[in-house]
């Protein structure tokens, strides 16, 4: 039908000039993404220090770098809904944009940014701490990514939920938390075997979990979103 | 002492069935006390 | 009113025949119960334990169902239902975590292992935790049990993946995780002789039956709370 591709295209576009607006607003001001950069390296630092010159079992190790991709995505990935009210530009966003078109490219925003944020993490954790060694590379990439996908679409729409709340920087990690755990003790596993040279194989268990996780709470945020959007 | 260490299971029964005839009746005034006030409400 | 009696006298009878039958090593009567080796008494906690935990889950789906019909109806009565569930869920939710606390003690020796069905509890306690500050920090209330309703949608549909998958991958302590020669399962087909059945059972019928009447009576209380409001 000749009306379809225009309006999706048009769909598109919308998805893409959502994220494009955060994107050029946070690249604008830098405020944002330096406190970020200097939170990641202030936390891997504490670890750094608290772990000394002794190591840890490689199960704790896993489970601290995902301790600390934790914490830097409870402190970012808010900022896309609660800038909006801050600067009180919700209602005009809401009037620009259809609300699903708005999920997906604040979705797409986290995404971007946790990606990127976890690419820092990682590379600094591995070369500061010592004793985490990855054997099986493949195993940690796919788990990386999974996880990133994941943290990305819950993340995303709780801080959609506590943007309209009072007290928001407390309440993000508690509402967030619950939700996360399964992701967070899956990735955890499969950042275990990898360290641990695992086969490919044996992490599948882990990747089916991440990836039907990532479909229920993508699809199922997308549905409800309009309810939170919506005044 | 010694009937209270050879009893301990009935004890504990009777402890336990204290606690829920304590929460039956509690339960019980405040369901005849809602349907008084909701008589009330209604006329 | 008549099956407020009835569930009254079956819960007094499940306490009193609960811990009060005898058990023998190789019940001779109907009415003994059999002895397991290294639990013998203790296992009476089943008949409370594992109620109070099937309890808080009902509740908590029936608070996700009464948040699904008010985000499709906007009626304000069923946002008060399903906060009214899950204010009980809550409480059966402590009681569930504090009997299995109790029980992994004389059990498998600590109060708590970090077993994959130990965790799913307490990953419950945390979302009904997170459900009732997100309602304490809104105001508006139209907002709040939108949001509310909401959320306990998408927590409800990300524990599952704790309920059903990770015992399944990990080994646990739990009945139903892996290394279970019982079989691994949601439900555990436990081997329980006639008389415990009976208990059980009734039991877990008796406690249902307690939930609908305390949840009926908190919004009973609510509606009358409101109506009260509303005249000024």
């Amino acid at each position: 039908m000749p009306g379809d591709s225009t309006r999706m295209s048009s769909y598109a576009r919308s998805v893409m000039s959502v994220f494009l607006k955060d994107w050029r607003s946070e690249l604008r001001t830098r405020y944002a993404m330096n406190a970020l950069l200097m939170f990641v390296v202030t936390t891997i630092a504490i670890v750094l220090f608290s772990l000394g010159s002794e190591g840890a079992p490689s199960d704790a190790l896993s489970g601290m770098l995902w301790t600390v991709i934790f914490f830097s995505a409870m402190s970012g990935l808010s900022r896309t809904f609660v800038m909006e009210e801050e600067r009180g530009t919700t209602f005009t966003l809401q009037l620009l944009a259809p609300p699903s078109a708005v999920f997906f490219g604040k979705l797409l925003f986290n995404l971007v940014l946790v990606l990127g944020l976890n690419a820092v993490t990682i590379l600094l954790y591995l070369a500061l701490i010592t004793g985490f060694v990855i054997q099986t590379l493949s195993i940690f990439l796919v788990a990386v990514l999974l996880g990133s996908l994941g943290f990305a679409a819950a993340a995303t729409v709780i801080a959609a939920i506590i943007a309209r709340a009072n007290t928001r920087g407390t309440l993000y990690p508690v509402l967030s938390f619950p939700v996360l755990l399964p992701l967070l003790l899956t990735v955890i596993n499969a950042t275990r075997l990898a360290s641990e040279g695992a086969y490919f194989q044996e992490a599948y268990g882990e990747f089916q979990i991440l990836i039907s996780y990532i479909v229920v709470v993508v699809v199922v945020s997308s549905m409800l979103f309009e309810y939170i959007w919506k005044d | 002492m010694e009937f209270l260490a050879q009893n301990q299971l009935y004890i504990v029964m009777v402890i336990v069935l204290a606690i829920w005839l304590g929460l039956f009746a509690y339960l019980f005034r405040l369901d005849s006390r809602l349907k008084k006030l909701e008589g009330k409400n209604k006329n | 009113m008549a099956w407020k009696i009835f569930m009254g006298v079956l819960l007094t009878l499940v306490i009193v025949l609960g811990i009060g039958l005898p058990m023998s090593p190789h019940p001779q009567t109907w009415y003994e119960l059999p002895v397991i080796p290294g639990l013998e008494e203790k296992a009476r906690i089943i008949f409370f334990h594992v109620p109070t935990a099937w309890l808080s889950t009902l509740a908590f789906l029936t608070s996700m169902a009464y948040a699904i019909q008010y985000l499709r109806k906007r009626d304000p009565l069923d946002d008060i239902k399903s906060s009214a569930a899950a204010g009980l869920g809550f409480v059966f939710c402590v009681l569930a975590t504090l009997t299995g606390a109790v029980w992994a003690k004389f059990n498998w020796g600590s109060y708590w292992n970090w077993d994959p069905r130990e965790t799913s509890i307490f990953v419950l306690l945390l979302i009904y935790g997170a459900y009732f500050s997100l309602r304490s920090a809104v105001e508006q209330e139209e907002k709040r049990a939108a949001l509310s309703s909401v959320y306990s949608i998408i927590a409800a549909v990300t524990a599952p993946f704790f309920i059903f998958i990770m015992p399944r991958i990990m080994t646990g302590l739990h009945p139903g995780a892996k290394g279970d020669p019982n079989g691994a399962g949601p439900v555990v087909e436990f081997k329980m002789a006639p008389p415990m059945r009976v208990i059980f059972f009734a039991s877990l019928i008796g406690f249902t039956l307690l939930f609908i009447w305390m949840f009926r009576l908190r919004v009973r209380t609510a509606q009358l709370e409101q109506a009260h409001h509303a005249k000024g």
